[in-house]
């Protein structure tokens, strides 16, 4: 199963945040630890939303709206996307996260099996491709 | 450049069904994502009914199982794209084929960033202290 850890954003780090040596030392030995437990899929760090855009769908066209967004702590600041045997192994993977304030959010991801008719052959057949297209170029 | 493209979602909104012509229009989307290079992962979340929150407090982390029915934005799944511009980002973005809802573009922290100090997932200030947790709790919504 993969799930997705998702670093609620807050004030300071809407700010820009400036971590230590330490800091990224830490956070890199428990990176360290998903990426020998095989659990590692993706993460980034995101810049403050004053550097993104959202796209509203639901008139004639879509409209962009610049950043910054208000209300910091329904912001996103980061991610990992893991794989892991069950949700009790993803939230233990949460709770090692070397923070010592803040929250994260873990979600499972959707897998084919979730979807019934909508996930046709064909339909699974082109994801298959993607991936392994990904894969490739990784 | 690297950006997130998230799929924002609102808790009253996390059951909308998907039909197989969603699915299909998605998939011919993120090929054409890949076909130009831009796709680096994608996935999709379920609702937060099956989630969970873990909060850090002073190295203490408790854990609050979904739905986060208090929120007013939940993530319901992204695309990471490498991409030349912001600008081209939210071209693509554009293409999404949604009828409804919205979609947030936010660039990704990198080493080589000047504008301020940069850090990956939570290599951030909030990253003190990493003590034992076996103080832990677990509370139910």
């Amino acid at each position: 199963m993969r799930f997705m850890i998702i670093v609620r954003s807050d004030e300071e780090d809407e700010r820009g945040c400036e971590p230590t040596e330490e800091d990224f030392l830490r956070m890199g030995r428990y990176n360290d630890e998903l990426l020998k437990a095989g659990a590692l899929l993706a993460m980034e760090g995101l810049r403050p939303s004053a550097d993104g855009a959202r796209i509203t769908f639901g008139g004639e066209t879509p409209v962009v709206t610049d950043g910054p967004f208000a209300e910091a702590k329904e912001l996103i600041a980061g991610f990992w996307l893991i794989q892991a045997r069950s949700r009790d192994e993803a939230i233990e993977w949460a709770r090692r996260i070397p923070f010592t304030r803040g929250e994260v959010e873990v979600r499972p991801a959707f897998e084919w099996e979730d979807f019934g008719a909508a996930g046709t052959p064909e339909v699974r057949a082109m994801e298959e491709r993607q991936r392994a297209a990904l894969a490739n170029a990784a | 450049m690297q950006f997130l493209m998230m799929v924002l979602s609102h808790p009253d909104r996390e059951r909308d069904p998907i039909v197989p012509e969603e699915m299909a229009e998605m998939g011919e989307y993120n090929d054409a994502l890949r076909k130009a290079g831009l796709l680096l992962s994608v996935a999709g979340l379920h609702p937060s009914a099956t989630g969970a929150r873990v909060d850090f407090q002073d190295g203490r982390t408790s854990v609050t199982d979904g739905p986060f029915t208090e929120s007013k934005e939940l993530v319901a799944g992204f695309w990471l794209l490498q991409a030349e511009s912001r600008e081209e980002v939210i071209a693509w973005a554009r293409r999404v084929p949604f009828r409804n809802g919205r979609v947030e573009i936010r660039r990704v922290a990198e080493g080589s960033d000047t504008g301020y100090e940069t850090a990956p997932p939570g290599t951030r200030a909030r990253a003190g202290q990493a003590e034992p947790r076996d103080d832990e709790e677990r509370s139910e919504k």
